[in-house]
């Protein structure tokens, strides 16, 4: 193969990846702005929405596209229950209140990892799909596999209806009240448990949505949630934590960076680079690389 | 017939500890108990009780930066691993005995606390916990690549006769291990007791857990502070690591690296009571016999982990004091009650 048609082919493909973080990384900055804790949980709840695209797709049909909307829809449901926990941890006169949900939602990745690692066992399983097995030409620059073309199409699509929620409608409004001053926020009226509730459902909707493609990119697997909650961690820090539009940068570089270390430089480097460049990114540009981000 | 005997029962612990020796005490029978406690056990509970010793101490390690300083680590367990991967260097490459081992490597991780601590401790909050688990993250994949710690083929410690470096000690057996362990742990104890509850050190840290900014401008360096309570935390650590790594005799980074480390430790400190003597030791030991004992009758070492969630949940809703909290009454049904009450609340989301 040509090297720069290898070159083209790993950026596209790093391209379509970043569509797909981006929209996991969004959820989880909005989560931050908003509960003003980070969600240690937010890879597990990719691990269950690949892991529900693995189960459920055999029993619609072997189609694991069917289960994209399926997985939205139950795991708002799940995020809305699961916020007040949160919310009412991090709230309240108990000592070292954000320092407790941070835990909470550690003791919450846990018990998700280790209840499907219990239930169905350590092996990975594949998401099944029929519709989507073929490639796509793209214009002199290679093949690319139509799963990645359609999970990047979906990507920015989610991305465009979550930020015209965000942005034109009164409850994106409010929750972006919250997410600027909860306090003030209710004192205009705001239902900050209801916002709450929903900016929480929407991330873990997303983030499983997120979930079932990357488990019919790749496979879904009881230990893969770890590597996406360091994905989200790197996406915010490189944006600066609660900078939203920052996330979309940041998660289109973790894309390349993700497909270009993979085919120059091989895969166990990847996460040494990838840890090691959060923590220096912490020390030395808290406010993120765009510099909009708030520092602690 | 409840609320009375337990009445009773915590008066009388109050009325226990109420006593200015009391602390001293305690720790007295406790160190007699534990010395002659092995002659009382087989080969096997002297095990159990070997590896409740060493994470009471870990626990309590932990609870030095993230209970007593309020810096939550999430990558205490590096130093575990560090600390465990220094001593087997030094004993395969260096051919040195186990003592040299663990001496060197405590002062490795005591440099590397120092120079990881002045940066990282600039962080607080959210920000200090993602670093040091990315940090910890980055100290695993790191033992993965490199060679000296034998990659992702781990290493083998030597054993034998004369590899422990202790005069009087033959080929290092249970019992070695189980002396070795208590003496760490009381050690821990008593340090972390006459550091944090019984000088003015104690309070200047507590004032920089409470109020950091506040204490600042009451004279006190936090950040050196800071920096002597992760240096002395991070070393324990090292050292529990080095010597449960001569215990296992094999490591790989997979194991001594691995995130549920700092989990445990965490979960501990936690349940038992944050920023307390107590809380570690009984969380130590709870959590160590749910380990141990849910592989051993339910033949499930996964069940474990779901449990230890739950349970990490559980305590932050209703106990965030942990199980010292209850027992000192600070944790009541009222409590628990008017909780579930505030969390009904927040379910008033139409």
């Amino acid at each position: 193969m040509v090297s720069t048609e290898l070159l083209s082919q790993s950026i596209i493909n790093g391209l379509l990846l970043g569509g797909i973080y981006v929209t996991v990384g969004v959820g989880f900055a909005l989560v931050f702005g908003v509960l003003e804790i980070i969600d240690f949980a937010v890879g597990e709840y990719v691990m269950l929405g690949a892991f529900t695209g693995a189960i459920v797709a055999p029993m619609v049909g072997g189609e694991g596209l069917l289960v994209v909307p399926l997985a939205f829809v139950a795991f708002f449901l799940v995020g809305v229950v699961i916020q007040p926990f949160i919310h009412h941890v991090t709230t309240g006169d108990r000592p070292m209140p954000l320092l407790m949900g941070l835990v909470f939602t550690f003791g919450l990745a846990t018990f998700m990892r280790g209840s499907i690692l219990t239930i169905f066992g350590p092996n990975t399983r594949n998401v099944p799909t029929n519709a989507l097995s073929g490639g796509i030409e793209i214009g002199g620059l290679g093949t690319f596999p139509e799963v990645r073309v359609v999970t990047a199409v979906v990507g920015v699509l989610s991305l465009v209806a979550f930020m015209y929620y965000l942005y034109r409608t009164t409850g994106g409004t409010a929750i972006r009240a919250i997410a600027e001053d909860r306090d003030i926020a209710r004192l205009m009226g705001v239902n900050i448990n209801r916002y709450q509730s929903i900016a929480y459902g929407v991330y873990a909707g997303l983030t499983a949505t997120g979930g079932v493609f990357i488990g019919l990119i790749y496979s879904a697997g009881p230990g893969m949630g770890l590597q996406y909650t360091a994905f989200a961690f790197f996406m915010i820090v490189l944006a600066g934590l609660g900078y939203l539009p920052g996330i979309i940068i940041s998660g289109i570089v973790l894309g390349l960076a993700q497909s270009l270390t993979a085919v120059y430089l091989g895969g166990e480097l990847v996460f040494f680079v990838l840890f090691g460049m959060i923590y220096v990114l912490l020390l030395v540009r808290p406010e993120g690389l765009l510099g909009k981000g708030e520092v602690a | 017939m409840g609320t009375e005997n337990d009445l009773t029962v915590r008066d009388r612990f109050q009325a226990l500890l109420g006593r200015d020796d009391a602390h001293l005490w305690l720790f007295g029978i406790g160190a007699v108990v534990l010395a002659v406690l092995p002659f009382a056990l087989s080969t096997f509970w002297t095990r159990i009780a070997l590896g409740a010793l060493m994470w009471i101490g870990l626990a309590q390690s932990w609870n030095m930066i993230g209970g007593y300083a309020g810096y939550l680590d999430f990558g205490h367990g590096a130093y575990f691993g560090v600390g465990a991967f220094v001593t087997g260097i030094v004993m395969v490459e260096l051919e040195l005995p186990f003592v040299a081992g663990l001496l060197i490597a405590g002062v490795f991780c005591a440099v590397l606390a120092y120079v990881v601590g002045v940066p990282t401790l600039r962080l607080s909050g959210a920000y200090f916990a993602i670093a040091t688990w990315a940090f910890a993250e980055a100290i695993k994949e790191l033992a993965l690549i490199l060679e000296i710690t034998g990659g992702t083929y781990g290493m083998t410690f030597p054993t034998g006769p004369g590899t422990s470096g202790i005069p009087l000690v033959g080929w290092p057996d249970e019992m070695f291990f189980y002396y070795l362990m208590m003496v760490l742990t009381l050690g821990t104890i008593a340090l972390a007791y006459f550091l944090f509850e019984h000088s003015e050190f104690g309070f200047r840290v507590k004032a920089i857990r409470d109020h950091e900014d506040a204490a600042q401008s009451l004279g006190i360096d936090a950040t050196k502070i800071k920096r002597r309570v992760y240096v002395i935390s991070c070393v324990i650590a090292a050292l529990f690591g080095g010597a449960n790594a001569y215990y296992i005799t094999f490591i790989h980074p997979n194991d001594v690296l691995a995130p549920i480390i700092t989990d445990q430790m965490i979960i501990m400190a936690l349940l038992g009571g944050l920023g307390t003597i107590g809380g570690p030791i009984i969380g130590g030991v709870l959590i160590f016999l749910l380990n141990r004992l849910s592989s051993l009758f339910l033949g499930n070492t996964t069940i474990y982990l779901p449990l230890i969630g739950l349970l990490i949940m559980v305590t932050v809703l209703f106990a965030p004091s942990g199980v010292i909290g209850i027992l000192r009454g600070e944790v009541g049904r009222e409590d628990v009650k008017q909780n579930l009450r505030e969390l009904a609340e927040k379910f008033d989301i139409l």
